[in-house]
Protein backbone atom coordinates (compact mmCIF):
# COMPACT_ATOMS: atom_id res chain seq x y z
CA UNK A 1 0.00 0.00 0.00
CA UNK A 2 1.16 3.29 -0.91
CA UNK A 3 1.38 6.19 1.93
CA UNK A 4 1.49 9.51 1.52
CA UNK A 5 2.25 11.73 4.78
CA UNK A 6 1.72 15.49 5.97
CA UNK A 7 3.04 17.01 8.26
CA UNK A 8 5.07 19.69 9.89
CA UNK A 9 8.68 18.64 9.61
CA UNK A 10 10.43 15.69 7.78
CA UNK A 11 10.97 13.90 10.99
CA UNK A 12 7.43 13.71 11.99
CA UNK A 13 7.26 12.07 8.52
CA UNK A 14 9.47 9.42 9.36
CA UNK A 15 8.24 8.80 12.44
CA UNK A 16 4.25 8.65 11.23
CA UNK A 17 5.23 6.00 8.41
CA UNK A 18 6.20 3.77 11.35
CA UNK A 19 3.30 4.51 13.51
CA UNK A 20 1.06 4.20 10.20
CA UNK A 21 2.70 0.67 9.53
CA UNK A 22 1.94 -0.25 13.40
CA UNK A 23 -1.81 0.40 12.89
CA UNK A 24 -2.19 -1.36 9.69
CA UNK A 25 0.14 -4.28 11.05
CA UNK A 26 2.05 -4.02 7.86
CA UNK A 27 4.75 -2.80 6.44
CA UNK A 28 3.46 0.33 4.00
CA UNK A 29 5.54 1.74 1.31
CA UNK A 30 6.24 5.35 1.91
CA UNK A 31 5.75 8.28 -1.04
CA UNK A 32 9.12 9.54 -2.12
CA UNK A 33 11.18 12.40 -2.58
CA UNK A 34 10.09 14.39 -4.46
CA UNK A 35 6.81 13.61 -4.03
CA UNK A 36 7.19 14.61 -0.20
CA UNK A 37 5.17 17.29 1.09
CA UNK A 38 6.54 19.83 3.22
CA UNK A 39 4.36 22.75 5.11
CA UNK A 40 5.19 25.91 7.14
CA UNK A 41 3.01 24.68 9.54
CA UNK A 42 -0.71 25.36 10.14
CA UNK A 43 -2.20 27.59 8.81
CA UNK A 44 0.56 26.37 5.63
CA UNK A 45 -1.26 22.50 6.00
CA UNK A 46 -4.61 24.27 5.57
CA UNK A 47 -3.96 25.53 2.39
CA UNK A 48 -1.80 22.96 0.86
CA UNK A 49 -4.18 20.33 1.32
CA UNK A 50 -6.66 20.99 -1.37
CA UNK A 51 -3.42 20.79 -4.02
CA UNK A 52 -1.89 17.98 -2.31
CA UNK A 53 -5.14 16.06 -2.25
CA UNK A 54 -4.92 16.59 -6.20
CA UNK A 55 -1.87 16.19 -6.52
CA UNK A 56 -1.95 12.40 -5.28
CA UNK A 57 -5.01 11.80 -6.96
CA UNK A 58 -4.22 12.95 -10.42
CA UNK A 59 -0.25 12.62 -10.53
CA UNK A 60 0.23 9.66 -8.48
CA UNK A 61 -0.60 5.95 -7.53
CA UNK A 62 -1.02 6.95 -3.64
CA UNK A 63 -3.79 4.83 -1.76
CA UNK A 64 -3.64 6.75 1.39
CA UNK A 65 -3.07 9.66 2.87
CA UNK A 66 -2.38 10.87 6.70
CA UNK A 67 -1.81 14.31 7.48
CA UNK A 68 -1.14 15.01 11.03
CA UNK A 69 -0.98 18.49 12.82
CA UNK A 70 0.12 19.89 15.91
CA UNK A 71 -2.69 21.37 17.70
CA UNK A 72 -1.06 24.16 19.59
CA UNK A 73 -3.72 26.60 21.66
CA UNK A 74 -6.63 25.18 19.21
CA UNK A 75 -9.18 23.87 21.00
CA UNK A 76 -9.11 19.89 21.44
CA UNK A 77 -11.26 17.81 19.68
CA UNK A 78 -13.87 16.81 21.07
CA UNK A 79 -16.37 13.45 20.54
CA UNK A 80 -19.19 15.92 20.44
CA UNK A 81 -17.24 17.10 17.14
CA UNK A 82 -18.23 13.70 15.48
CA UNK A 83 -21.87 14.28 15.19
CA UNK A 84 -22.96 15.70 11.74
CA UNK A 85 -23.45 19.27 11.62
CA UNK A 86 -21.87 19.94 15.15
CA UNK A 87 -18.73 20.25 13.78
CA UNK A 88 -16.42 22.97 15.81
CA UNK A 89 -14.92 25.88 13.25
CA UNK A 90 -11.74 26.30 15.56
CA UNK A 91 -10.97 22.84 15.83
CA UNK A 92 -8.02 22.47 13.59
CA UNK A 93 -9.32 18.76 12.89
CA UNK A 94 -12.58 19.48 12.10
CA UNK A 95 -11.31 22.16 9.51
CA UNK A 96 -8.70 19.18 7.73
CA UNK A 97 -11.79 17.18 7.43
CA UNK A 98 -13.98 19.04 6.14
CA UNK A 99 -11.21 20.83 3.48
CA UNK A 100 -10.86 16.98 2.59
CA UNK A 101 -13.76 16.08 2.20
CA UNK A 102 -14.47 19.54 -0.15
CA UNK A 103 -11.95 18.45 -1.97
CA UNK A 104 -12.32 15.19 -2.35
CA UNK A 105 -16.25 15.58 -3.55
CA UNK A 106 -14.53 18.06 -6.49
CA UNK A 107 -11.71 15.48 -7.53
CA UNK A 108 -12.56 14.45 -11.40
CA UNK A 109 -12.61 10.22 -10.99
CA UNK A 110 -9.82 8.95 -13.08
CA UNK A 111 -9.63 5.70 -15.32
CA UNK A 112 -8.51 2.72 -12.74
CA UNK A 113 -8.32 4.71 -9.44
CA UNK A 114 -10.27 4.69 -6.53
CA UNK A 115 -10.13 7.58 -4.19
CA UNK A 116 -7.30 8.04 -1.90
CA UNK A 117 -8.05 7.72 1.63
CA UNK A 118 -7.24 10.09 3.92
CA UNK A 119 -7.10 9.84 7.93
CA UNK A 120 -6.47 12.72 9.97
CA UNK A 121 -4.68 12.74 13.26
CA UNK A 122 -3.92 16.15 15.73
CA UNK A 123 -1.55 16.29 18.66
CA UNK A 124 -2.01 17.96 21.76
CA UNK A 125 -0.28 20.15 21.71
CA UNK A 126 3.12 19.41 19.94
CA UNK A 127 3.76 15.84 18.26
CA UNK A 128 6.24 15.64 20.62
CA UNK A 129 3.63 15.00 23.46
CA UNK A 130 2.84 11.88 21.53
CA UNK A 131 6.65 10.94 21.41
CA UNK A 132 6.55 11.02 25.41
CA UNK A 133 3.71 9.46 26.06
CA UNK A 134 4.04 6.46 28.79
CA UNK A 135 7.68 7.89 29.99
CA UNK A 136 5.73 10.96 31.85
CA UNK A 137 2.52 10.39 33.30
CA UNK A 138 1.45 14.05 33.12
CA UNK A 139 1.73 14.06 29.24
CA UNK A 140 -1.58 13.48 27.77
CA UNK A 141 -4.58 15.34 26.33
CA UNK A 142 -6.37 15.29 29.44
CA UNK A 143 -3.90 17.23 31.32
CA UNK A 144 -3.64 19.45 28.70
CA UNK A 145 -7.47 19.96 28.05
CA UNK A 146 -7.70 21.01 31.97
CA UNK A 147 -4.83 23.55 31.60
CA UNK A 148 -5.49 24.82 28.30
CA UNK A 149 -3.32 28.79 29.09
CA UNK A 150 0.20 25.75 29.52
CA UNK A 151 -0.01 25.34 25.68
CA UNK A 152 -0.08 29.26 24.60
CA UNK A 153 3.05 29.98 25.58
CA UNK A 154 6.33 29.35 24.07
CA UNK A 155 8.17 27.65 27.01
CA UNK A 156 5.51 24.59 27.10
CA UNK A 157 6.78 23.36 23.62
CA UNK A 158 10.21 24.66 24.28
CA UNK A 159 9.91 22.20 27.54
CA UNK A 160 8.27 19.32 25.22
CA UNK A 161 11.25 19.64 22.82
CA UNK A 162 13.61 19.65 25.43
CA UNK A 163 12.18 16.61 27.12
CA UNK A 164 12.14 14.65 23.64
CA UNK A 165 15.09 15.69 22.64
CA UNK A 166 17.77 17.54 25.19
CA UNK A 167 17.37 20.53 23.48
CA UNK A 168 15.68 23.27 22.50
CA UNK A 169 17.30 23.81 19.51
CA UNK A 170 17.08 20.19 17.91
CA UNK A 171 19.52 19.37 14.66
CA UNK A 172 17.10 18.28 11.78
CA UNK A 173 18.89 14.86 12.36
CA UNK A 174 18.75 14.60 15.69
CA UNK A 175 15.14 15.11 15.42
CA UNK A 176 14.42 12.63 13.17
CA UNK A 177 16.96 10.13 14.98
CA UNK A 178 14.60 11.14 17.93
CA UNK A 179 11.27 10.93 16.51
CA UNK A 180 12.03 7.76 14.71
CA UNK A 181 13.19 6.19 18.04
CA UNK A 182 10.18 7.65 19.63
CA UNK A 183 7.77 6.04 17.39
CA UNK A 184 9.61 2.68 16.94
CA UNK A 185 9.17 2.47 20.86
CA UNK A 186 5.04 3.53 20.67
CA UNK A 187 4.71 1.27 17.67
CA UNK A 188 4.55 -1.28 20.58
CA UNK A 189 1.93 0.14 22.68
CA UNK A 190 -0.05 2.03 20.67
CA UNK A 191 -3.15 1.17 22.67
CA UNK A 192 -1.50 3.32 25.22
CA UNK A 193 -0.99 5.89 22.87
CA UNK A 194 -4.58 5.76 22.00
CA UNK A 195 -6.08 5.71 25.59
CA UNK A 196 -3.63 8.88 26.80
CA UNK A 197 -4.47 10.72 22.84
CA UNK A 198 -7.94 9.54 22.65
CA UNK A 199 -9.27 12.49 20.37
CA UNK A 200 -6.33 13.31 18.06
CA UNK A 201 -3.74 10.46 18.35
CA UNK A 202 -7.66 8.47 18.66
CA UNK A 203 -8.95 9.91 15.16
CA UNK A 204 -6.19 9.12 13.19
CA UNK A 205 -6.05 5.56 14.38
CA UNK A 206 -9.51 5.06 13.68
CA UNK A 207 -9.09 6.74 9.94
CA UNK A 208 -6.17 4.54 9.49
CA UNK A 209 -7.46 1.30 10.67
CA UNK A 210 -10.59 1.94 8.26
CA UNK A 211 -8.55 2.24 5.16
CA UNK A 212 -9.22 -0.24 2.68
CA UNK A 213 -5.91 -2.62 1.93
CA UNK A 214 -4.65 -2.61 -1.17
CA UNK B 1 29.05 36.89 25.02
CA UNK B 2 27.87 40.79 24.14
CA UNK B 3 24.24 40.98 25.68
CA UNK B 4 23.79 44.48 24.47
CA UNK B 5 25.18 47.27 22.00
CA UNK B 6 24.09 50.99 22.42
CA UNK B 7 24.46 53.38 19.93
CA UNK B 8 24.64 57.29 19.96
CA UNK B 9 25.55 59.23 16.58
CA UNK B 10 27.12 56.19 14.80
CA UNK B 11 25.87 56.85 11.18
CA UNK B 12 21.74 55.64 10.81
CA UNK B 13 22.17 54.17 14.62
CA UNK B 14 21.44 57.68 16.55
CA UNK B 15 20.13 56.59 19.74
CA UNK B 16 19.00 53.17 20.03
CA UNK B 17 20.70 49.97 21.38
CA UNK B 18 21.03 46.13 20.31
CA UNK B 19 20.17 43.28 22.56
CA UNK B 20 21.64 40.13 21.59
CA UNK B 21 21.42 36.12 22.21
CA UNK B 22 23.66 33.64 22.01
CA UNK B 23 21.99 33.58 18.29
CA UNK B 24 19.80 36.81 16.86
CA UNK B 25 18.32 36.97 13.60
CA UNK B 26 17.68 40.66 12.69
CA UNK B 27 14.63 41.64 10.00
CA UNK B 28 14.11 45.20 8.85
CA UNK B 29 13.82 47.18 5.83
CA UNK B 30 16.56 47.77 3.77
CA UNK B 31 18.29 50.80 5.35
CA UNK B 32 17.01 50.08 8.59
CA UNK B 33 20.78 49.13 10.30
CA UNK B 34 20.90 45.80 10.58
CA UNK B 35 24.25 45.79 8.53
CA UNK B 36 25.26 49.13 9.88
CA UNK B 37 24.91 47.03 13.82
CA UNK B 38 27.08 44.48 12.28
CA UNK B 39 30.05 47.05 10.70
CA UNK B 40 29.77 48.63 14.43
CA UNK B 41 31.21 45.35 15.61
CA UNK B 42 34.29 45.62 12.99
CA UNK B 43 34.86 49.64 14.05
CA UNK B 44 34.86 48.43 17.75
CA UNK B 45 37.14 46.14 16.84
CA UNK B 46 40.02 48.55 15.21
CA UNK B 47 38.42 51.86 15.58
CA UNK B 48 41.66 53.51 14.20
CA UNK B 49 41.33 53.67 10.85
CA UNK B 50 37.94 55.66 10.82
CA UNK B 51 37.87 59.31 11.20
CA UNK B 52 34.42 60.78 12.85
CA UNK B 53 33.33 61.97 9.24
CA UNK B 54 32.87 58.00 8.35
CA UNK B 55 31.14 56.99 11.47
CA UNK B 56 28.97 59.65 12.65
CA UNK B 57 25.23 60.48 11.85
CA UNK B 58 24.27 62.05 8.42
CA UNK B 59 24.75 65.99 9.08
CA UNK B 60 26.61 65.76 12.26
CA UNK B 61 28.93 68.59 12.56
CA UNK B 62 32.26 67.68 14.25
CA UNK B 63 31.15 70.12 17.25
CA UNK B 64 33.51 69.27 20.17
CA UNK B 65 29.69 68.67 22.15
CA UNK B 66 28.76 65.84 20.09
CA UNK B 67 30.45 62.17 19.71
CA UNK B 68 30.30 59.03 18.05
CA UNK B 69 29.46 56.17 20.75
CA UNK B 70 29.26 52.60 20.46
CA UNK B 71 29.20 50.54 23.74
CA UNK B 72 28.94 46.79 24.24
CA UNK B 73 27.75 45.02 27.38
CA UNK B 74 29.17 41.95 27.84
CA UNK B 75 27.51 38.85 29.53
CA UNK B 76 28.98 35.28 30.33
CA UNK B 77 32.03 35.43 31.03
CA UNK B 78 32.77 38.43 31.08
CA UNK B 79 29.56 39.96 33.05
CA UNK B 80 29.75 43.90 34.11
CA UNK B 81 32.02 44.62 31.65
CA UNK B 82 31.67 47.20 28.91
CA UNK B 83 33.35 48.38 26.02
CA UNK B 84 32.96 52.20 25.49
CA UNK B 85 34.19 53.72 21.77
CA UNK B 86 34.33 56.75 21.18
CA UNK B 87 35.02 59.03 17.77
CA UNK B 88 35.40 62.89 18.23
CA UNK B 89 36.46 65.66 15.96
CA UNK B 90 40.03 64.94 17.79
CA UNK B 91 40.25 61.42 17.47
CA UNK B 92 39.30 57.88 18.83
CA UNK B 93 39.38 56.10 21.93
CA UNK B 94 38.18 52.31 23.30
CA UNK B 95 38.20 51.28 26.67
CA UNK B 96 37.05 48.35 28.79
CA UNK B 97 35.54 48.44 32.49
CA UNK B 98 33.47 47.06 34.97
CA UNK B 99 30.38 48.53 35.56
CA UNK B 100 31.17 48.36 38.99
CA UNK B 101 34.33 50.18 38.75
CA UNK B 102 36.64 47.48 39.64
CA UNK B 103 39.65 47.28 38.26
CA UNK B 104 39.96 44.86 34.38
CA UNK B 105 42.47 42.32 34.91
CA UNK B 106 45.30 42.60 31.92
CA UNK B 107 44.15 39.66 30.71
CA UNK B 108 40.79 39.54 31.16
CA UNK B 109 41.46 42.75 28.60
CA UNK B 110 43.04 40.90 26.38
CA UNK B 111 40.64 38.23 26.00
CA UNK B 112 38.04 41.32 25.06
CA UNK B 113 40.59 42.34 22.72
CA UNK B 114 41.01 39.10 20.99
CA UNK B 115 37.21 38.33 20.95
CA UNK B 116 36.68 41.92 19.17
CA UNK B 117 39.63 41.13 16.72
CA UNK B 118 39.07 37.65 15.30
CA UNK B 119 34.95 38.57 15.07
CA UNK B 120 33.98 38.30 11.04
CA UNK B 121 31.10 40.04 9.40
CA UNK B 122 30.79 37.03 6.27
CA UNK B 123 29.25 38.57 2.95
CA UNK B 124 30.34 35.36 0.79
CA UNK B 125 30.76 36.13 -2.80
CA UNK B 126 30.54 32.69 -4.79
CA UNK B 127 32.82 33.77 -7.19
CA UNK B 128 35.71 33.89 -4.53
CA UNK B 129 34.54 30.84 -2.42
CA UNK B 130 35.57 29.29 -5.72
CA UNK B 131 39.13 30.75 -6.45
CA UNK B 132 42.16 28.02 -5.95
CA UNK B 133 44.17 28.94 -3.05
CA UNK B 134 47.80 29.32 -2.81
CA UNK B 135 48.32 26.77 0.13
CA UNK B 136 50.12 28.12 3.38
CA UNK B 137 49.63 27.48 7.32
CA UNK B 138 46.93 28.45 9.29
CA UNK B 139 44.84 29.24 6.41
CA UNK B 140 41.43 31.53 7.62
CA UNK B 141 38.12 32.27 5.86
CA UNK B 142 38.24 35.82 4.75
CA UNK B 143 34.42 37.79 5.30
CA UNK B 144 34.37 37.36 1.54
CA UNK B 145 34.62 33.36 1.10
CA UNK B 146 38.55 33.58 0.62
CA UNK B 147 40.99 30.70 1.03
CA UNK B 148 37.98 28.53 1.10
CA UNK B 149 39.56 25.73 -0.35
CA UNK B 150 42.66 26.21 2.00
CA UNK B 151 40.20 25.96 4.72
CA UNK B 152 38.57 22.75 3.44
CA UNK B 153 41.99 21.56 3.08
CA UNK B 154 43.56 21.99 6.87
CA UNK B 155 39.90 20.47 8.00
CA UNK B 156 40.79 17.47 6.19
CA UNK B 157 44.55 17.06 7.15
CA UNK B 158 44.25 18.40 11.12
CA UNK B 159 40.96 17.08 11.86
CA UNK B 160 39.82 13.80 9.46
CA UNK B 161 36.75 13.03 11.84
CA UNK B 162 35.05 16.66 11.38
CA UNK B 163 35.64 16.36 7.76
CA UNK B 164 33.82 13.09 7.52
CA UNK B 165 31.28 14.40 9.82
CA UNK B 166 30.74 17.61 7.13
CA UNK B 167 31.12 15.32 4.08
CA UNK B 168 27.92 13.34 6.01
CA UNK B 169 26.18 16.46 6.67
CA UNK B 170 26.32 17.44 3.22
CA UNK B 171 24.86 14.53 2.08
CA UNK B 172 22.07 15.22 3.99
CA UNK B 173 21.98 18.56 2.80
CA UNK B 174 22.60 18.05 -1.13
CA UNK B 175 21.79 13.94 -1.16
CA UNK B 176 23.01 14.53 -5.06
CA UNK B 177 26.82 14.94 -3.76
CA UNK B 178 28.42 12.50 -1.33
CA UNK B 179 31.85 14.06 -1.48
CA UNK B 180 34.40 16.63 -1.27
CA UNK B 181 37.29 16.07 -3.23
CA UNK B 182 40.80 18.26 -3.80
CA UNK B 183 42.62 19.09 -6.77
CA UNK B 184 45.95 20.86 -7.40
CA UNK B 185 45.74 22.92 -10.24
CA UNK B 186 49.02 24.09 -10.36
CA UNK B 187 52.42 24.28 -8.06
CA UNK B 188 51.53 24.59 -4.19
CA UNK B 189 47.66 25.56 -5.22
CA UNK B 190 44.56 23.58 -4.18
CA UNK B 191 40.91 24.20 -5.32
CA UNK B 192 37.96 21.46 -4.28
CA UNK B 193 35.08 19.64 -6.01
CA UNK B 194 31.91 18.09 -5.32
CA UNK B 195 31.64 14.58 -6.35
CA UNK B 196 27.95 13.43 -7.46
CA UNK B 197 26.48 10.60 -5.66
CA UNK B 198 25.30 9.07 -8.77
CA UNK B 199 27.72 8.29 -11.50
CA UNK B 200 30.64 9.64 -9.48
CA UNK B 201 31.60 12.64 -11.38
CA UNK B 202 33.91 14.81 -9.75
CA UNK B 203 32.13 18.64 -10.29
CA UNK B 204 34.77 22.00 -10.33
CA UNK B 205 33.99 24.43 -7.59
CA UNK B 206 33.42 26.66 -10.55
CA UNK B 207 30.74 24.60 -11.93
CA UNK B 208 28.42 24.15 -8.93
CA UNK B 209 25.65 26.53 -8.46
CA UNK B 210 25.25 29.98 -5.75
CA UNK B 211 23.16 28.29 -3.50
CA UNK B 212 25.35 25.37 -3.38
CA UNK B 213 28.46 27.35 -2.96
CA UNK B 214 27.09 29.36 -0.26
CA UNK B 215 25.52 26.44 1.44
CA UNK B 216 28.57 24.84 1.80
CA UNK B 217 30.79 27.31 2.53
CA UNK B 218 28.05 28.05 5.93
CA UNK B 219 27.89 24.20 6.51
CA UNK B 220 31.81 24.26 6.65
CA UNK B 221 32.07 27.09 8.60
CA UNK B 222 29.93 25.18 11.52
CA UNK B 223 32.33 21.87 11.54
CA UNK B 224 35.34 24.07 11.93
CA UNK B 225 37.01 23.30 15.14
CA UNK B 226 37.90 26.92 16.53
CA UNK B 227 35.78 28.99 14.59
CA UNK B 228 35.74 32.62 15.34
CA UNK B 229 34.06 33.81 18.78
CA UNK B 230 31.68 36.42 16.83
CA UNK B 231 30.30 35.69 13.75
CA UNK B 232 28.05 37.76 11.51
CA UNK B 233 26.34 36.72 8.70
CA UNK B 234 24.79 39.11 5.60
CA UNK B 235 21.84 37.11 4.49
CA UNK B 236 22.85 33.41 4.91
CA UNK B 237 19.37 32.23 3.10
CA UNK B 238 20.82 34.16 0.14
CA UNK B 239 20.63 31.55 -2.57
CA UNK B 240 19.53 29.01 -0.69
CA UNK B 241 16.23 26.94 -1.84
CA UNK B 242 13.63 27.47 0.86
CA UNK B 243 13.84 23.87 2.00
CA UNK B 244 16.78 23.63 2.95
CA UNK B 245 16.88 26.84 5.20
CA UNK B 246 16.01 24.39 7.65
CA UNK B 247 19.58 22.95 7.58
CA UNK B 248 21.23 26.45 7.75
CA UNK B 249 19.33 26.87 10.77
CA UNK B 250 21.13 24.02 12.44
CA UNK B 251 24.30 25.29 10.75
CA UNK B 252 23.75 28.52 13.06
CA UNK B 253 22.91 26.80 16.17
CA UNK B 254 25.42 24.38 16.02
CA UNK B 255 27.56 27.12 16.12
CA UNK B 256 25.84 29.66 18.89
CA UNK B 257 24.80 26.54 20.98
CA UNK B 258 27.59 23.75 20.52
CA UNK B 259 26.33 21.38 23.62
CA UNK B 260 23.02 20.76 21.70
CA UNK B 261 24.87 18.35 19.12
CA UNK B 262 27.55 17.50 21.28
CA UNK B 263 30.36 19.38 20.42
CA UNK B 264 32.29 20.72 23.10
CA UNK B 265 33.90 24.20 22.54
CA UNK B 266 33.12 27.33 23.42
CA UNK B 267 29.81 28.78 21.62
CA UNK B 268 29.71 31.62 18.92
CA UNK B 269 27.31 34.16 19.29
CA UNK B 270 26.06 34.61 16.14
CA UNK B 271 24.69 37.43 14.35
CA UNK B 272 22.36 37.71 11.26
CA UNK B 273 20.01 38.88 8.72
CA UNK B 274 17.40 37.97 6.88
CA UNK B 275 14.62 39.50 4.42
CA UNK B 276 13.50 35.99 4.25
CA UNK B 277 9.35 35.42 5.42
CA UNK B 278 10.72 31.80 5.36
CA UNK B 279 13.58 31.89 7.31
CA UNK B 280 12.05 33.83 9.66
CA UNK B 281 8.97 31.30 10.31
CA UNK B 282 11.48 28.82 12.07
CA UNK B 283 12.34 30.89 14.85
CA UNK B 284 8.76 30.99 15.92
CA UNK B 285 9.35 29.05 18.94
CA UNK B 286 12.02 31.95 19.99
CA UNK B 287 11.03 35.30 19.17
CA UNK B 288 13.42 36.43 21.66
CA UNK B 289 16.24 35.51 19.21
CA UNK B 290 14.27 37.86 16.89
CA UNK B 291 15.06 42.04 16.29
CA UNK B 292 12.82 44.12 14.00
CA UNK B 293 14.66 46.93 13.01
CA UNK B 294 12.73 49.60 12.67
CA UNK B 295 13.03 52.66 10.08
CA UNK B 296 12.02 56.13 11.16
CA UNK B 297 12.97 59.05 8.98
CA UNK B 298 16.87 58.70 8.33
CA UNK B 299 16.85 56.85 12.06
CA UNK B 300 16.84 53.11 12.96
CA UNK B 301 16.24 51.27 15.87
CA UNK B 302 15.92 47.97 17.44
CA UNK B 303 13.29 46.24 19.06
CA UNK B 304 13.14 42.70 20.29
CA UNK B 305 10.53 40.63 18.84
CA UNK B 306 9.66 39.70 22.50
CA UNK B 307 9.05 42.76 24.00
CA UNK B 308 6.31 43.82 21.71
CA UNK B 309 3.08 43.13 24.04
CA UNK B 310 1.16 40.25 23.42
CA UNK B 311 3.22 38.78 21.35
CA UNK B 312 2.27 35.09 21.97
CA UNK B 313 -1.54 35.99 21.03
CA UNK B 314 -0.47 38.35 18.02
CA UNK B 315 1.62 35.29 16.59
CA UNK B 316 -1.64 32.52 16.89
CA UNK B 317 -1.61 30.13 14.47
CA UNK B 318 -0.03 32.30 11.50
CA UNK B 319 3.92 31.47 9.92
CA UNK B 320 6.18 34.46 11.86
CA UNK B 321 7.22 35.30 8.57
CA UNK B 322 3.90 36.46 7.25
CA UNK B 323 2.94 37.96 10.33
CA UNK B 324 6.30 40.10 9.39
CA UNK B 325 5.58 40.35 5.98
CA UNK B 326 1.58 41.91 7.14
CA UNK B 327 3.17 44.97 8.82
CA UNK B 328 1.92 44.28 12.03
CA UNK B 329 5.22 43.72 13.95
CA UNK B 330 7.02 46.93 12.20
CA UNK B 331 10.33 46.01 10.49
CA UNK B 332 8.72 46.58 7.06
CA UNK B 333 9.50 49.39 4.63
CA UNK B 334 7.37 52.49 4.78
CA UNK B 335 5.26 53.26 1.77
CA UNK B 336 5.54 56.63 0.13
Amino acid sequence: MKVAVLSESPADVAALHILIDGLLLRPTQPIEPPQQSRTRGWSDVLQVLPAVLKHLHYRTDTQAFAVVIDADASPLHQPTHEVPGREVAKCRLCQLRRVATQTQQQLRPVSGRIPVQVAIGIAVPAIEAWYRCGLEPHINEITYLQNPQTVTDFHTRNHLKRYVYGTERPSLPLETQQAVAAAQRLVQSLSDLERLFPNGFGALARDVRSWTLG
Amino acid sequence: MIELMQFRNFKVLRDTQLPLSRFTLIVGPNGSGKSTAMQALRFVAQPGPFQFTQVATLGLLPTTTETVEVILRWGVPHEGVITTTHWGPRGWSRSHAKCSGANLSEREEQSLNVKLDRSRIYSLHTNVITIPVELSPNLELQEDGRYFAGVLDQLRDREPERFEALNEELGRWLPEFDRILFDTPSSGHRAFLLRTRKGRHALPASDLSQGTLLALTILTLAYLPDPPPIICFEEPDRGIHPRLLRHVQDALYRLSYPESVGEVRQPVQVLATTHSPYFLDLFKDHPEEIIIAHKVGQEARFERLSDQPAIAEMLGEAPLGEIWYSGILGGVPVES
